[in-house]
């Protein structure tokens, strides 16, 4: 219980503050009082932007606003989210890349590494933001995005077949599964590779991050994977997986484990915030995910936002386009029911908090550990998910390989 | 195994009434394959289409097919570019396999019929230089378009132009030795005799042999046409508006990210997509199965 | 092949007589109006490229558009006349492609050196500017000077106070200014500029750093939306002089090292670098890596097996097929041969992502409905992946070359068979003596291309396997199913496993192109004198 004390406490906290902030923050804003002012004019300036298909909608909404206020131009460019990065990396340097680009936080030790973004300058507003969201763009002291929603995974439950609140270890939660009398007692995509990041909450709850953590809560590039707590886990995965009661199965993909929940054939699956919309009609509920190792089984949390390209000529209208309109609460809120991400601005966040789910999200969220964003984590990815399949499949002793994987690692960082 | 050409034509009208079994050793064994064929080849699309019709349906979530039936999702194809993209693929696929065929062709006739320096050369470098693994592709294409778009606007970036000469590049590939080999089949006495008439080189290429050759050429047209529709790789690097892009670049753009793909629509948009290529070859059997043979069966 | 079809060839060669007089006019007309529209394009571009300065585009225009009047207006270089086309095309965009990625396999282009040096020098500028602590956002406007220059500066409101200055020139009082709220309005001797005419020289604007008083560590004022000023102070300079950068805040001073990285003294080196020549190096890095010259073999023998699989199911099923449909009493070939098109007709990162689902080992449609509920582990066991894998190529691929068995098949005279029957020969002798050898001569080509593709067939493996499953002995992310192709992107970071690494992938992709050049240059030879 005590960890959902900590995130109520936070929750209540953050409200308190953001009203204090709403009520006499403004005045010391420039640009708040600017609007006042003649109004800006871009006309015959265009600002080039990549977003992805899910972005496009909200950020579209965004850019009308900019253009009609403005009269500059925004032209949306769609692209695969997939694809954003490398090409970014590679069109940057020609001058031809976008002025504006959405991304993924833990593009941005990547993105520094090679200099193709330029900082943004909040000033003020700075404040406006949750803190996870920020810091996630901060690199070296400078913020290098703007944020607008961050993501992390929960326990969505069935409330028609599990009314309960979810009980808070993985064992009672297997049980109450069972008592629900369906196909499964609970599902979670694993697929042949291995699904990492969905299973971190499980291995975080046994005490074994993937890095050290700093002081001021940056990741060191010194696993932390390995070791007893680690071991323990693989441990664990074997005990669930093929040779052992087969509640982890590498088949169950993520599709797999949608269509199941969605039929109603198990009460309990661990997702995002982007299976919502899929449910759409369902009774739902999202609670913490429950421990399995006796530590609190926190997820990953990402963080989605803006950069802007180190050799835009537009850097006025970028700025004024990210801070003025996408870091705003309305668009915030836009961009929230477009994809049901929690908003990265307070405002926005404590609006759409009156939506239980979304509480449900933000409230584990408040917990949550970001994803590393530094460049060894790539070299992580790589031989995690393979090992944890291998693993629950039954076709490697789980500490051995558990132990190999760590130096294989290890062997890829260097 | 049978011939590919039985040439008994008259006995199989005059004798009717044969046995069953003969029958069958004749024909009907051929539908049997036809038939086990085609559901080799069709029974995963059933699963596309089952996909199709369910609007809320995902590509690979359960073996429930047609369990719910509906148009929407290809209703819902119009709110999208959907029908810009098809239009902008059938134009690029069009000219890119004219381009390809007029020029493997004149280059495949060049190889098979005269004997230059650095002919064997040419062609080992032809066929190597296809093979080269093109990871790099997507940058290296890009700066080429980028610097040439600065000159020459419709060959830059997110022309059409532009991808269809991308793709032109290409003309003197593997299909320019399918043509080449072929070009290789028809006897050169044919050339001899019509020269000996008087008739210009280019005379012989485009009156004796391209006619010769049509059902390679149709094949050679309908495989350009059917890579351009499906590729993707090169289209989505040069074709950046959304109003440009050809099918497979939008609707990849749809799937591409496992947790928002929409596969029902995608799947709709396939089926769709596909039906100019079947349509298209259904046209063209009577120029692929036809030319020279018809000619000489008889 | 020896009984020349006498009849065609009499009524082609009469209607040639006949036509031969009169087509060629038209003929060289059509040649005349392509060849002006080709030097009119050819005059359009040189323009164009004189006035952009793109003197490379302009030469090779030139080149080619000389080179087209020479070949079609001389009666010299007939096969030229043929061949140009394709070839030009060839030589842009393909060998283009080629180049340049001979160009990068001798450089550092990859994660941290990603541009040209002077971008490196703007990035680690630009990320060591840092907030003077304390300092106030200041209201901002970007203003011109009227006397005695024309330069941009910077006014601000700073305590009730507006500072006027530019960048040589520290912010002064400008005691007379006017300003509304906490807009300035007017600054006597300069000329304040709209928000829309500082967003028209976006880039000079947020370039511009306005001393905030002759005390360097006072910092700069800075903006970056033309409203709100910063001051900023540069923890990292460059100094053009002696090539070097410098902390101000350690004092440590970073030189151009020949890596393309300012490296300090002790080693350190700042963040961003540049893209550098080093040369052979890729290719030495790339056979000198222990964790993989271990399964190197493996993979190639497999890569090997996988090529020659493909080719030879794909080809013999198309084969068998467009024989069985290729006989003219059979009712509904066309049906049949448009319905075996299918295949081919999806896309096929759609045909990967299928089948993947359909293996899946406990709810896939192959082990549930087709082997009723058998669960054979398809994508979890080396062997079956391979099998796997062959079979979706199948599938994929037989299309393909039942297109072109079909196409080819056309092209054996009917006269010949005629012949063999009247010798007695049975269906399966006319097969192997006439049809397949006469298929052979056009196709043996085609099947070399069709091994190199296979060879390096990247997108199914990656996206139906993954290349996996991964081997258990090895350090590195290998698995049973990899090709080189798709090692080649996971050692080289392509795929985002690693940091990228663009000059070792292209020196990589190089050995392979060698490997596999070699081997289908010298079977193309073969084929060529064997059929010569």
């Amino acid at each position: 219980m005590r960890r959902r004390i900590g995130a109520a406490l936070i929750a209540t906290a953050v409200v308190t503050l953001t009203a204090c902030g709403g009520g006499g923050g403004t005045s010391g804003d420039p640009a708040g009082d600017d609007e006042t002012q003649a109004a800006p004019d871009g006309t015959g300036q265009t600002l080039t932007v990549w977003v992805d298909e899910t972005r496009m909608a909200p950020t579209q909404a965004a850019a009308d606003a900019f253009e009609e206020a403005t009269g500059a131009k925004v032209e949306l460019v769609q692209k695969n989210f997939e694809d954003i990065r490398a090409d970014f990396l590679a069109q940057v340097p020609t001058g031809e890349g976008p002025d504006i680009t959405v991304g993924a936080h833990d593009w941005l030790g990547e993105l520094t590494q090679n200099g193709v973004v330029s900082p943004v300058e909040f000033g003020d507003k700075a404040g406006d933001f949750t803190d996870v969201a920020l810091e996630a763009f901060t690199f070296d002291g400078q913020v290098y995005g703007v944020p607008y929603a961050v993501e992390n995974l929960g326990l969505i439950r069935n409330v028609e077949l599990a009314p309960d609140p979810t009980p808070e270890t993985f064992d009672e939660m297997i049980a109450a599964g069972q008592e629900a009398g369906t196909k499964y007692p609970f599902v979670i995509q694993v697929s042949t590779e291995g699904d990492p990041y969905t299973m971190v909450p499980f291995q975080h709850s046994f005490g074994a991050p993937v890095f050290e953590q700093n002081e001021d809560g940056s990741y060191s590039s010194e696993l932390a994977l390995g070791g007893e707590q680690g071991e323990a886990f693989a441990q664990w995965l074997a005990d669930h997986g093929a040779n052992g009661d087969g509640v982890l199965n590498t088949s169950i993909t993520y599709d797999i484990a949608r269509e199941a929940f969605k039929n109603g054939e198990t009460p309990y699956m661990v997702g995002g915030p982007w299976l919502i919309e899929e449910f759409d009609g369902m009774d739902l509920a999202v609670d913490p995910i429950p421990s399995a190792g006796g530590e609190p089984a926190v997820p990953f949390i990402g963080v989605q936002g803006f950069y802007v390209s180190a050799k835009s000529e537009n850097g006025i209208l970028a700025t004024e386009f990210l801070v003025n309109y996408i870091g705003t609460k309305d668009i915030q809120v836009k961009m929230y029911e477009a994809g049901d991400r929690t908003p990265a601005l307070t405002e926005a966040a404590d609006e759409i908090s009156s939506d239980p789910l979304a509480k449900g999200f933000a409230d584990i969220a408040a917990d949550a550990m970001p994803m590393p964003s530094i460049p060894e984590m790539a070299a992580v990815w790589t031989f995690w998910g393979v090992t944890e399949a291998q693993i629950i499949n039954g076709d490697a002793e789980p500490a051995a390989a558990w132990q190999k994987m760590v130096s294989d690692i290890e062997g890829a960082i260097g | 195994m049978s011939t590919p050409h039985t040439s008994e034509p008259v006995t199989a009208d005059t004798h009717r009434q044969r046995s069953v079994g003969r029958m069958f050793a004749d024909v009907g064994w051929r539908h049997v394959v036809g038939i086990v064929a085609v559901i080799f080849a069709a029974f995963p699309i059933l699963y596309i289409l089952s996909a199709a019709l369910n609007p809320g349906g995902t590509l690979t979530g359960s073996n429930a097919m047609f369990s719910t039936v509906s148009l929407e999702n290809f209703a819902r194809l119009s709110d999208t570019y959907f029908w810009t993209w098809l239009g902008n693929t059938l134009i690029i696929g069009v000219i890119t396999s004219l381009g390809t065929v007029l020029m493997g062709a004149s280059a495949a006739y060049a190889f098979s019929r005269y004997r230059f320096a650095g002919r064997q050369f040419g062609l080992t470098f032809l066929m190597v230089l296809q093979m080269f693994p093109q990871l790099l592709a997507f940058v290296a294409i890009f700066l080429l378009l980028l610097t040439l778009g600065e000159v020459v606007p419709f060959l830059g970036l997110n022309s059409k132009i532009g991808l269809i000469c991308v793709y032109l590049g290409g003309a003197l590939g593997v299909n320019t030795f399918l043509m080449y080999g072929t070009f290789n089949t028809v006897p050169k006495e044919l050339d001899e005799a019509a020269k000996i008439d008087g008739a210009s080189h280019a005379h012989i290429y485009w009156r004796i042999i391209l006619p010769l050759v049509m059902p390679i050429l149709t094949v050679v047209g309908l495989l350009s046409f059917i890579s351009t529709f499906n590729d993707f790789m090169l289209a989505k690097i040069i074709l950046q508006s959304e109003e440009n892009w050809t099918v497979a670049v939008g609707m990849y753009g749809w799937v591409s990210d496992q947790l928002a793909a929409n596969w029902g629509q995608f799947a709709a948009g396939a089926i769709i997509a596909a039906l100019p290529i079947l349509a298209l070859f259904l046209f063209l059997q009577r120029w692929i199965v036809s030319g020279l043979t018809q000619g000489s069966v008889k | 092949m020896t009984q020349p079809e006498a009849p065609p060839e009499e009524r082609r060669s009469k209607r040639a007589r006949e036509s031969h007089a009169t087509s060629i006019r038209p003929g060289f007309f059509i040649k005349l109006i392509l060849m002006a529209l080709i030097n009119a394009l050819g005059v359009y571009i040189i323009l164009a490229a004189w006035s952009q300065q793109s003197w490379i585009i302009l030469a090779v225009t030139v080149f080619f558009v000389v080179l087209a009047d020479i070949v079609y207006f001389t009666k010299r270089m007939l096969p030229l006349k043929y061949l140009l086309p394709g070839l030009v095309f060839l030589l842009i965009y393909q060998v283009f492609t080629v180049g340049y990625t001979g160009y990068v396999a001798f450089t550092n282009y990859g994660a941290g050196h990603n541009s040209d040096k002077a971008d490196a020098i703007a990035a680690n500028v630009m990320q060591n500017q840092r907030r003077v602590e304390g300092s106030p956002a200041l209201p901002l406007v970007v203003v011109e000077q009227t006397f005695p220059g024309t330069d941009l500066g910077f006014a601000v409101l700073e305590d009730d106070m507006v500072k006027v200055g530019t960048e040589d020139q520290p912010l002064e009082e400008a005691p007379d200014a006017v300003v509304e709220g906490t807009t300035i309005v007017e600054v006597p001797g300069w000329n304040v500029l709209s928000w829309s005419d500082a967003v028209a020289r976006s880039q000079e604007v947020t370039q511009l750093r306005v001393p905030v008083s002759d005390d360097p560590n006072a910092g700069s004022i800075g903006t970056q939306d033309a409203r709100t000023g910063y001051a900023y102070r540069s923890v990292v300079t460059y100094d053009p002089e002696t090539d070097t950068m410098t902390n101000s805040d350690t004092g440590m001073v970073y030189r151009a090292n020949d890596r393309g990285q300012f490296q300090a003294d002790d080693g350190s080196t700042l963040t961003v670098g540049w893209r550098v020549f080093v040369g052979a190096e890729n290719f030495t890095t790339a056979f000198s890596d222990q964790r993989y010259s271990g399964p190197f073999l493996k993979v190639l023998a497999w890569n090997v097996v996988f090529a020659i699989a493909s080719v030879l199911t794909t080809f013999f099923l198309g084969l068998f097929l467009a024989i069985v449909m290729n006989s003219e009493r059979m009712r509904g070939r066309k049906i049949y041969r448009t319905l075996m098109l299918l295949p081919y007709a999806f896309p096929a990162f759609l045909t990967a992502l299928l089948f993947q689902g359909m293996l899946n080992r406990d709810f896939g449609f192959v082990n549930q409905v087709l082997l009723g509920g058998m669960p054979i582990a398809w994508l979890n066991d080396p062997w079956l992946a391979k099998l796997a894998i062959i079979m979706v190529n199948l599938w994929m691929g037989f299309p393909y070359m039942f297109l072109i068995a079909t196409g080819t098949l056309q092209a054996i005279p009917g006269d010949v068979y005629e012949a063999a029957k009247i010798d007695g020969a049975s269906g399966w002798q006319q097969f192997r003596r006439i049809t397949l050898p006469l298929l052979l001569i056009a196709v043996t080509p085609l099947l070399i291309s069709s091994f190199a593709f296979n060879f390096n067939n990247f997108n199914l493996v990656y996206m139906l396997t993954g290349g996996g499953p991964r081997f258990t002995d090895t350090s590195a992310p290998i698995g049973a199913t990899d090709l080189l192709i798709t090692m080649v992107y996971s050692v080289s970071g392509l795929d985002g496993s690693a940091s990228r690494n663009y000059g070792l992938a292209s020196a990589l992709s190089i050995v392979i192109f060698l490997i596999v050049a070699t081997v289908s240059a010298i079977s193309f030879r073969l084929s060529q004198k064997m059929e010569d």
